[in-house]
């Protein structure tokens, strides 16, 4: 038995709490996304092909998968911190299912090509790394002390998809500026911040949620 | 008697109002459950420490309650999150100390089978179910495990291990 514990301490403490609310939890990490949209096009510049209004075919399918991918985790882990047996909520596995289609296209395309010289971009995609991951840790903060807040059951894949949602979400707000038109590149350095992001959030989250 | 679920839920969300008389028949009501929820799932003098830590998870995470749905998976969520926990801490207790009096009782009636203790059982491979029953609920030596099953030292150790990390990860499967 523990000492001191008492019922009535319990009801003496009680004060009035609103309950959590799915939207409001993702509300603030979509205002980090606009922001950081906003930030990247006033100063680095929007897309040449979205600036013209003719936005090219993967830029569309790029900006929609990481959007897809980085909403439906980030849902995922808003309702995380609301637990319940039985509730269902493996929606995320599709969207990460989605996401992978570009590495694995990238991945088929490099071997069944056997070049040497693959088109991947170093430098452009070494600052895309980083900025993905700028914004990405921003994006993380509200969904960390949100999950602080609520009572998630399962540490550790609280951890994977706060990282894969900040990581889709924060390279969703870079994608706007992002001047990568190629499959590889996409592949090669929007994986690579998304799978740190996805890592770093799984080593690191999981010590941050207190209950 | 234990209140039922909507009588529950309608305390639950008086408790989230500040009603502190609905939140003091609530605790009350659902420390019995807890009782029921756990027996047989841990040595009897871990219980009173496990139905505590559970009631003070809910006092800390009452916000996390969503009123639009039902009580008993939310606190059942909490309780298997609380037990597994337990079952990680590193605790020792003499073999055949659980009183399976209570457990006569069928808290199955009470709960509800999909969101038992058993049910998160029955997810884990056999043999996995199988050590941490004997280990960290009945709680038998690493030894007296390996005997009882066949399989040797190192294995109980590791399908332990295993077996505790992803019931962790099947918490609010059903």
């Amino acid at each position: 038995m523990q000492k001191n514990f008492s019922i009535d301490d319990l009801v003496n403490d009680l004060t009035p709490v609103k309950p959590m609310n799915i939207n409001k939890g993702l509300a603030l990490p979509a205002v980090i996304v606009v922001a950081f949209i906003a930030l990247f096009v006033s100063q680095l510049g929007l897309r040449s092909d979205l600036a013209a209004g003719i936005p090219a075919p993967i830029t569309l399918m790029r900006g929609g998968v990481l959007l897809l991918l980085g909403f439906a985790t980030a849902r995922a882990v808003v309702h995380m911190a609301q637990p319940s047996v039985g509730k269902g909520n493996q929606g995320w596995v599709w969207a990460v299912g989605a996401a992978l289609l570009f590495p694995i296209s990238a991945l088929i395309v490099a071997i069944s090509t056997m070049s040497a010289d693959m088109p991947v971009t170093v430098n452009t995609g070494w600052y895309c790394f980083k900025m993905c991951l700028a914004a990405s840790s921003a994006t993380a903060i509200p969904m960390v002390l949100w999950l602080r807040k609520g009572a998630p059951t399962s540490l550790e894949r609280a951890g994977w998809l706060t990282g894969l949602a900040a990581g889709g979400l924060g390279a969703f707000a870079y994608s706007f500026h992002c001047p990568f038109t190629s499959v590889m590149d996409i592949s090669v350095w929007y994986t690579a911040a998304i799978g740190t992001s996805a890592v770093v959030g799984r080593l690191v989250v999981p010590h941050l949620i207190r209950w | 008697m234990i209140a039922n679920e909507e009588t529950l839920k309608n305390l639950m969300i008086r408790a989230q109002g500040g009603d502190k008389q609905s939140y003091s028949v609530l605790l009350e009501q659902t420390g019995r459950w807890l009782s029921r929820y756990f027996s047989n799932k841990i040595s009897n003098d871990a219980i009173d420490d496990l139905i505590q830590e559970t009631l003070i998870s809910l006092h800390r995470k009452r916000d996390s309650f969503d009123p639009t749905r039902a009580y008993l998976p939310w606190i059942a969520a909490i309780a298997r999150y609380r037990w597994v926990d337990k079952l990680r801490q590193t605790y020792k207790h003499q073999a055949g100390t659980l009183d399976f009096d209570i457990a006569e009782e069928g808290h199955e009636d009470v709960v509800g089978a999909k969101i038992s203790i058993d049910r998160l059982l029955t997810m884990l491979p056999e043999k996995q179910a199988e050590v941490i029953q004997l280990v960290k609920v009945e709680g038998y030596s690493i030894a007296e495990t390996s005997d009882k099953t066949g399989q040797s030292e190192s294995l109980v150790k590791v399908n332990v291990h295993r077996g505790l990390k992803k019931l962790a990860t099947l918490i609010e499967s059903e």
